[in-house]
């Protein structure tokens, strides 16, 4: 089973994606909080992780800088996926330096979003 | 015994007799020289001379202070000698002093190691004077960079570099010239600038190597010489290099100093000059875009014009510019019959903008919760529930939707646009609709595209066009409210030749003659809680994008009829 961890901080959202991912037959675990994912990623095998931007404690670029104790970075490429209602070009800038896919909020099409999070 | 010192057959201490060398008295005409007896070389104790470009002290016993030449030198030690007068009859408190001065004057001087025969006063009147000359001639910066390495002992290098920055601003800004012809130009962050200039604030040789600075990306091979200058308005570096990696000579690095100090004052001149510059393009645009009539006037010469908006009254405004803002000038806005009606404007803009940050800060903090209560309601209709249910979570996914479309629309509408984009009129159209809909609500609105407008682009500024058909629609349907008749809204679409036309045409009470004749004047207004500047103000930004907007008199139809006429480029 396909095992993912959502790091969001708006509880509704983070909820939701959770319900919709395992409607689909993921294994999802949730957090709020940048700091306790990044336990969560070191301790456990996840798949895939999807991130918001903006945490509140980190942001989820810290998350990645610190899941380098463990992945690769073509691990990371390939793992991560940020989400962000910010498209700056800097915030593009750096998502291109860790190479992983970059998702704007709100997305249109929900089939969509999830598929790319999680192909 | 008696202490023949004190006798009083003693011969008293006499002043000190200085024989200057001819060579170097004409130097001497600007200094007081009156507590010294300059007389024939025999009967003086100190012969002042200049042999082979260094300056000699001769004492009868013996030669000192034998190094370069130049007036400062002499000046310095007859300033000695005058304030130690008294004790100078004795002759070894004199080479005492010689000996000090001599230390002192090497440590200034004698880095300047000359060619034989080269006489350090040339060099240095040279270089004043090419100084001199160079900075009176140059009219900016860069020019200024670019001659500086015409001056005598810059000959042997190559390129010459400025990083200014003027407080207050974001950037420090990098400009001179490369191996004497390649004109260069960059931007420096702030913070590496003022790691950069720190460094060589705090340096004493004053001569680096390219690779201490990685950060900056200097345009140098190898070393180079830097000299900070600071000034109440910018911080600056000025740097030279000859591209190679030999280290740069004490003589260089003092000359280079000195250099730098002698043009500081051309420095700031020039920053002024360019900072005027600047601040006339700024006043240019900020009148040019300004959405009241402003009069602009000289403080000095009291010559005044006016900006676009009163263009009938245009005076020759480059001159003004050329002439006249050098100095100081104040703004105002333009005095006459209708400026009441302007100051309404300028409040009215401010509220717009005020509107802008409150829409922004809005649109953020909803765009998060709104994107949450859409993925919950989309997961409630992917689950295993009744079917009715599903419906009822799909209306309220649309609803959403809604919200989130309004609050887009309306922060799109107040973001501030640069330049005019190509807009479609049919976008254009809808947006208004949209933001009219609560005012609007039980009017019915038909909208008709002529002449292939549907698809047309036009280059306008999507905010105006979006204010004036808003306000359009909202007195219709604000006409319409109360009416017996049916409540239709009309919105037509044509072109003719070079212009795009939009009707908006309402089913609502005639509008009387004599009041149509007032409709565009400031203040008139028929509404209880009417300002009477909305069809002013639609006017004015109708006219700012080169159309207008007119009052069609139509005596076969009710209701009013206005135009909205736009460029189609």
């Amino acid at each position: 089973m396909i095992k993912l961890l959502i790091i969001e901080d708006e509880l509704l959202i983070q909820q939701s994606l959770k319900k919709l991912f395992e409607l689909k037959g993921f294994k999802v675990d949730t957090s709020a909080s940048g700091k306790v994912a990044i336990d969560l990623i070191l301790n456990n095998d996840y798949d895939r992780i999807i991130s918001d931007l903006m945490l509140n404690d980190i942001s989820g670029f810290d998350v990645i800088e610190e899941s380098k104790k463990r992945f690769t970075s073509e691990e990371i490429s390939k793992k991560f996926v940020i989400m962000t209602a910010y498209n700056s070009p800097q915030v593009l800038l750096r998502a291109n330096a860790y190479q992983c896919k970059l998702i704007h909020k709100p997305w249109d099409d929900l089939e969509a979003a999830m598929k790319t999070m999680t192909e | 015994m008696e202490n023949r010192y004190h006798s009083p057959n003693q011969e008293t201490p006499k002043g000190l007799t200085v024989f200057i060398d001819q060579q170097i008295r004409a130097d001497f005409d600007q200094l007081d020289c009156a507590n010294l007896n300059l007389t024939n070389p025999i009967a003086s104790k100190l012969i002042l001379l200049k042999k082979d470009g260094r300056l000699s002290v001769k004492f009868p016993n013996g030669e000192f202070c034998d190094f370069p030449y130049y007036f400062k030198n002499v000046e310095k030690i007859l300033d000695g000698i005058r304030s130690h007068s008294q004790g100078f009859s004795h002759s070894d408190a004199f080479e005492g002093f010689i000996r000090t001065t001599q230390t002192i004057e090497k440590k200034l001087y004698s880095g300047v190691s000359l060619r034989p025969g080269e006489n350090v006063k040339d060099l240095w009147d040279e270089i004043i004077k090419k100084v001199n000359l160079i900075s009176s001639e140059s009219q900016s910066l860069r020019s200024l960079m670019e001659r500086l390495l015409e001056v005598p002992f810059l000959q042997k290098f190559e390129s010459s570099i400025i990083v200014l920055h003027l407080k207050g601003q974001t950037k420090a800004e990098l400009l001179g010239i490369l191996w004497r012809s390649e004109k260069i130009q960059a931007l420096v962050q702030i913070k590496e600038f003022n790691s950069f200039f720190n460094s060589i604030k705090k340096s004493k040789i004053k001569s680096f190597s390219n690779d201490t600075f990685p950060k900056m990306d200097l345009p140098f091979n190898g070393t180079f010489l830097a000299k900070e200058v600071t000034s109440r308005r910018y911080s600056m570096v000025a740097m030279v290099s000859r591209h190679d990696f030999l280290s740069y000579s004490v003589d260089e690095i003092k000359l280079f100093e000195t250099c730098i100090d002698l043009l500081q004052p051309h420095f700031e001149r020039l920053i002024d000059q360019e900072f005027s510059d600047q601040r006339i393009s700024e006043l240019r645009v900020c009148l040019k875009n300004f959405p009241l009539p402003l009069k602009v006037r000289d403080s000095v010469s009291g010559t005044s014009f006016l900006n676009d908006l009163c263009s009938s009254e245009l005076q020759d405004k480059d001159s003004f510019f050329n002439k006249n803002i050098q100095n100081s000038f104040t703004l105002d806005l333009y005095d006459s019959d209708e400026l009441r009606h302007y100051a309404f404007d300028l409040f009215h803009f401010q509220r717009i903008s005020l509107l802008g940050e409150l829409l922004n800060t809005l649109r953020h903090e909803l765009s998060n919760p709104l994107f949450g209560l859409k993925l919950g309601s989309q997961l409630f209709t992917m689950m295993d529930v009744q079917e009715d249910s599903k419906e009822l979570m799909k209306e309220i996914g649309k609803n959403i939707g809604r919200c989130q479309t309004i609050i887009e629309n309306f922060s799109n509408l107040y973001q501030v646009q640069n330049e005019p984009k190509p807009i479609s009129i049919k976008k254009i159209i809808d947006e208004s609709i949209i933001l009219s809909k609560s005012e609007s609500r039980e009017t019915k609105k038909i909208v008709e595209y002529f002449d292939d407008t549907e698809s047309l682009e036009l280059n306008v500024s999507l905010i105006f066009v979006v204010q004036i058909l808003f306000n359009l629609i909202v007195n219709a349907s604000q006409a319409m409210r109360n009416s017996a008749y049916s409540r239709d809204l009309k919105v037509i679409i044509t072109s003719k030749n070079d212009q795009v036309c939009i009707d908006v045409i309402d089913s609502g009470p005639d509008i009387p003659s004599d009041t149509q004749s007032q409709l565009f004047k400031p203040f008139f207004t028929t509404k209880s809680q009417g300002t009477g500047l909305g069809l002013v103000l639609s006017r004015n930004l109708a006219i700012k994008m080169g159309g207008n907007l007119e009052y069609l008199v139509n005596n076969k139809a009710k209701g009013a009829h206005f135009r909205l006429t736009l460029p189609r480029r």
